[in-house]
This record gives C-alpha cells, structure tokens and sequence, in this order.
C-alpha cells in the first residue's frame, strides 16, 4: 500500500498538528512577500506618486508637526519635535498592523473557502506590510534626528530589540483581533476609536516623565505605553531604557502573542463555516 | 486551486486516490448573516441562540481510485461541498479519516480570487501561492492559464472590473490547467456562456486519464451521466448509493420525484 501524501483527522485537544502547521506555513512564505507587495502597490494604485507615498507620508505627517511645534507653538523644542516624531512612527507600525489585521479573515473569504492553507497568514501579512509601510519612516526620522542635532550613543541600539518587541506586539494584535473580527464584524468599526483611545493614552504627545505617579501606575495595563517609552528614550535621548519598562513591554508583547495565537489557532477550523 | 503540488507524487494507475473513512463533520456557525457584539449584548440574558449547531456528513466511506471520474449528486445541503472541502483539507473532519494520495486541485463554488481589487494576474499569482505552489511552477503555468481563460488584456485589470462569466473562466482556467493528480470541481459548470461550458466539458473530458481521478459535483444529471464512469448520491449527509451513473441517478429521480408527488399530495 502507498503511503497517503497527506491525511486529515479530526484535530486533536482543538489545535490543528503544529509541527506540519508550521511546515506549511515556512512552504509558503513566499505568499507573505508576495501578498504585501501586491497589497502595496494596489493602495497607491493610481495614485501620481505611487510608491513614492511610502516616503511621502511620514515626511508630511511630520511636517504637519513641525508647523505645530516650531511655527505655531513659537518653540524651538527639538527634543519634543523629535520625540512626538519617534514615537508616532512607531505608534503607526501597531496601528497599521491593527487595521491591516482587523478584516484579514473577513476580506479572505474566498480564499479560505477555496484553499486549504494555514490561514494565520493572513493575519501575518498584515504585519509585514505595516512593517513596510514603518521602514521608510525610519528612514525619515533618521534624517529629522540629524537635522535638529539630536544626541548620539552606543545606548542607540537598544532600538533593535525594541523594534523586535514591538513586531511581536503588532503582530500577536493582528492575529487576535482578526480572529474576533470572525465573531464580532462589528469591532472592525470599534476599532478607529480603539486606536485612537490607544494614541491619547501612550506618551506620544506628551513624555512619560510629564505625567502623574498615580496615572502612571495605571499605565501598566496599557500594552504599548512602556514600549513606546523606552522607544523615545533610546532614539530621542540616547539613553538606555529602564529594565521596567523593558520588563514590561516583552511581558505584554508575548502575552498578547501567545494568547492571540493560541485563540486563533483554536478556532482556525471554524473560520471556512464562519464566513 | 492546487495543493501539495511541489509533492511529485508517483502512482501507479487504478491504485486508490482519496479514501475517506467513517466521515463525520459536525460544526457550529452562527444564525445572523453578519455576527456583531452589538447583536449579543442586546439579547444578553434572554437566553437567544446565535450559533447552530450543523450535521453536514455522517459516517460516510468513499474510496476513489486513479482513472474514477466520480460524480456526486444529491438536493441542496445534501453535504455535497463539505465533503469536497473536507477532501481538500479546507475544513477539518469532526470523525473519521480521509487519505489523499495525490496532488489536489479544487474548483470550488466561489472560484479564484481573493481581492478584487487586486488585478487577475495578482489574484492567480497569489492564489497558487497561498496553496503551496512554487512561483516558479505558477510561471511555468501562467501563460497557458491566461490563455485558456481568453481574459485577453483583461488579466491585469483588477478582478472587481470582471463580470461574473469572466470570474467563472478564470477560476476554471486555474484549476484545470496545472494538471494535477485529482481534480476537484464543485458546481462549477454551470456559469459561463455556452462556448466557455463547451471548452471547459472538453477540458475534463481531456483530463480523463487513467493516472489521474477526477470529481464533479453538479446538479446537472445528464452531464454527469456523461462524464462520470461511478456516481456517488447523498442525502442529508448520508451516503444514499454508490455505482453506476445510470442506476443511481435513476434511483435519485425517483427518490426526488417520490417526494415531489408525495408533497403534491399534501396540497390536496
């Protein structure tokens, strides 16, 4: 008797094999690449400048606080500029991969309906094109951190394992409320409220160090409010961020991973009957 | 669209393709069309169902050997699609076993696409994708694909400019045209013009080989008495009879007719 090329059994303690999950999953990373770029080059489809918004955005979003800042504000506040700039940046690198996230099931109906394929893609595309949609910005900062003479160090490339946190965060949101958006559709339309509580309640208009000792207590339950502080203050201040908010933001990033997964994977079978 | 196509599976012919043993697919979806914590909270309390819970197969056993051109026929919700999605590895089975033994390529009733505001060439390139082919085996198949589905230019205009017939071709295109080891066509026949129907017919009668196993599952009785050398019936997720196109699809218009009449006579 041959040997089955494949063979579907019921899953078992309700999460799908992982080890071949996750075997299809690397099979297939050339759909994460692929999808992203046509997913790019589709929102600036007919646009003048096409791709060039890429770079576009971020420069003009910054020139819009530059005007509130320098112009309007009369100060000559290059940390502020630099801070509100950083941080945002990196605000947008999670809001993006939120609202990329919130209808990657829904808007991939008849593809989940049609083909068999581990649908967690979908949620992790989302991230990848925020993450494309963030270098640049990068770019962008690089170049405003010059310009208004911010300081350097060696403490500056605490940024790397910031960013990788914040990728962790980013995309174990997407997963998760993906896999709500199956459930609820109405928190697709919740969610520009979610951001912006999420905007107003991280120190990205303000410091972390402006506000209240009791407030910032309360911040603990924030996911992102650490993250971005330590954020600004290893690109704005050069300085290395405190071991708490370190703590704090890895704590809440794999948290949200690993509930995210855990959940999506549990329910994955039923999204082909749920849409 | 196919899967485990970078597997070159080797099979002797007449050898089994898909076994499904003791098949059973239980599942729980939701009532509303559009499910909304809005809808929740405001019958919160009052005890209102919001999901069903769906028999779709029970205790089926099908084997399909290499060279079958299976049909399968039955009434609406018969569970027809849910074995062919189970087939596919789309949905997971609740009870029971399938084995494949091939590549799969499936045509189900959605067709290709996956954004429609992506153009054809995108869709196609990111659907072959998504199924575990490699870019370079969708390369090799390209060309032939945009060519059999006569888009023309039309491929690389964004899929939400096509009507439903130009879907339809598409879809068909991609799915008969990378050969693979079983093929799966869910319903999808019947959209198209009559050329396209014809092209597509011939396509299948083409892909009937010994060494490859194909299933159709339509509601048009005589083009799978045409096609099919066995015929699978189900009803309400059972397996009604299994053999002959010409018996079974005998006995399913009795069966349907017998209904009929007996509904008919309730009107009295």
């Amino acid at each position: 008797m041959e040997k089955p090329v494949v063979v579907y059994e019921p899953f078992r303690a309700g999460l799908p094999p992982m080890r071949e999950y996750l075997r299809s999953l690397w099979r297939r990373r050339t759909f994460i690449a692929e999808f992203s770029r046509s997913d790019l080059r589709e929102q600036n489809y007919g646009s003048v400048f096409g791709q060039l918004w890429l770079v576009l955005n971020p420069l003009l979003l910054s020139a819009v606080y530059f005007l509130l800042i320098y112009v309007i504000g009369g100060s000559s506040d290059s940390i502020r500029f630099g801070h509100l700039t950083a941080s945002l940046f990196l605000f947008y690198l999670i809001a993006n991969s939120l609202t990329g996230g919130v209808k990657a099931i829904t808007s991939g109906q008849r593809l989940i309906l049609n083909t068999s394929f581990p649908r967690i893609m979908l949620p992790m595309s989302a991230t990848v094109i925020a993450l494309f949609k963030f270098i640049p910005t990068l770019i962008v900062f690089a170049v405003i951190h010059q310009i208004i003479g911010l300081p350097y160090s060696w403490q500056m490339f605490w940024a790397i394992p910031i960013l990788l946190i914040a990728l962790v965060m980013a995309l174990g949101m997407a997963i998760l409320i993906s896999c709500i958006n199956v459930y609820f559709r109405d928190i697709s339309s919740m969610l520009p409220y979610l951001t912006r509580s999420l905007l107003y309640l991280s120190p990205i208009l303000y410091e972390a160090t402006n506000i209240s000792d009791r407030i910032k207590s309360l911040e603990i339950a924030n996911p992102i409010f650490f993250l971005l502080d330590s954020w600004s203050r290893v690109v704005v201040h050069a300085e290395a961020p405190s071991t708490y908010g370190l703590i704090h933001a890895t704590a809440w990033s794999l948290f949200i991973f690993f509930v995210g997964t855990y959940f999506f994977l549990s329910r994955e079978r039923d999204f082909a009957v749920r849409l | 669209m196919i899967s485990l196509s970078d597997y070159n599976h080797e099979h002797s012919p007449h050898s089994v393709a898909v076994t499904v043993k003791d098949l059973g697919l239980t599942y729980t979806t939701s009532i509303d069309k559009k499910p909304t914590l809005k809808a929740r909270l405001k019958t919160l309390g009052r005890g209102k169902k919001h999901t069903r819970i769906v028999r779709a197969l029970n205790e089926v056993s099908i084997d399909v050997h290499y060279g079958t051109v299976l049909g399968i026929i039955g009434s609406n919700g018969a569970g027809k699609s849910s074995l062919m999605r189970v087939i596919s590895g789309i949905v997971p089975p609740t009870q029971g076993r399938v084995e494949v033994y091939g590549s799969v390529s499936t045509l189900l009733a959605l067709g290709v696409g996956f954004n429609p505001s992506m153009t054809g060439r995108d869709n196609v390139y990111l659907g072959g994708l998504a199924a575990g082919m490699s870019r370079e085996e969708i390369d090799a198949n390209f060309d032939a694909i945009a060519d059999f589905s006569e888009l023309g230019e039309a491929i690389d205009a964004p899929m939400r400019t096509y009507s439903s017939g130009m879907y339809a071709r598409l879809a068909f295109s991609v799915a008969a045209v990378v050969e693979p080891d079983i093929l799966i066509i869910d319903e999808a026949l019947s959209t198209g013009d009559v050329k396209f129907k014809e092209k597509s017919l011939n396509r299948i009668k083409e892909l009937r080989t010994a060494d490859r196993a194909l299933i159709l599952v339509s509601h048009a009785l005589a083009t799978i008495e045409d096609i099919c050398n066995e015929v699978v019936w189900l009803d309400k997720g059972k397996l009604m009879m299994r053999g002959k196109p010409t018996e079974v699809i005998a006995a399913y218009r009795e069966f349907v007719d017998a209904r009929k009449s007996a509904s008919s006579d309730e009107d009295v």
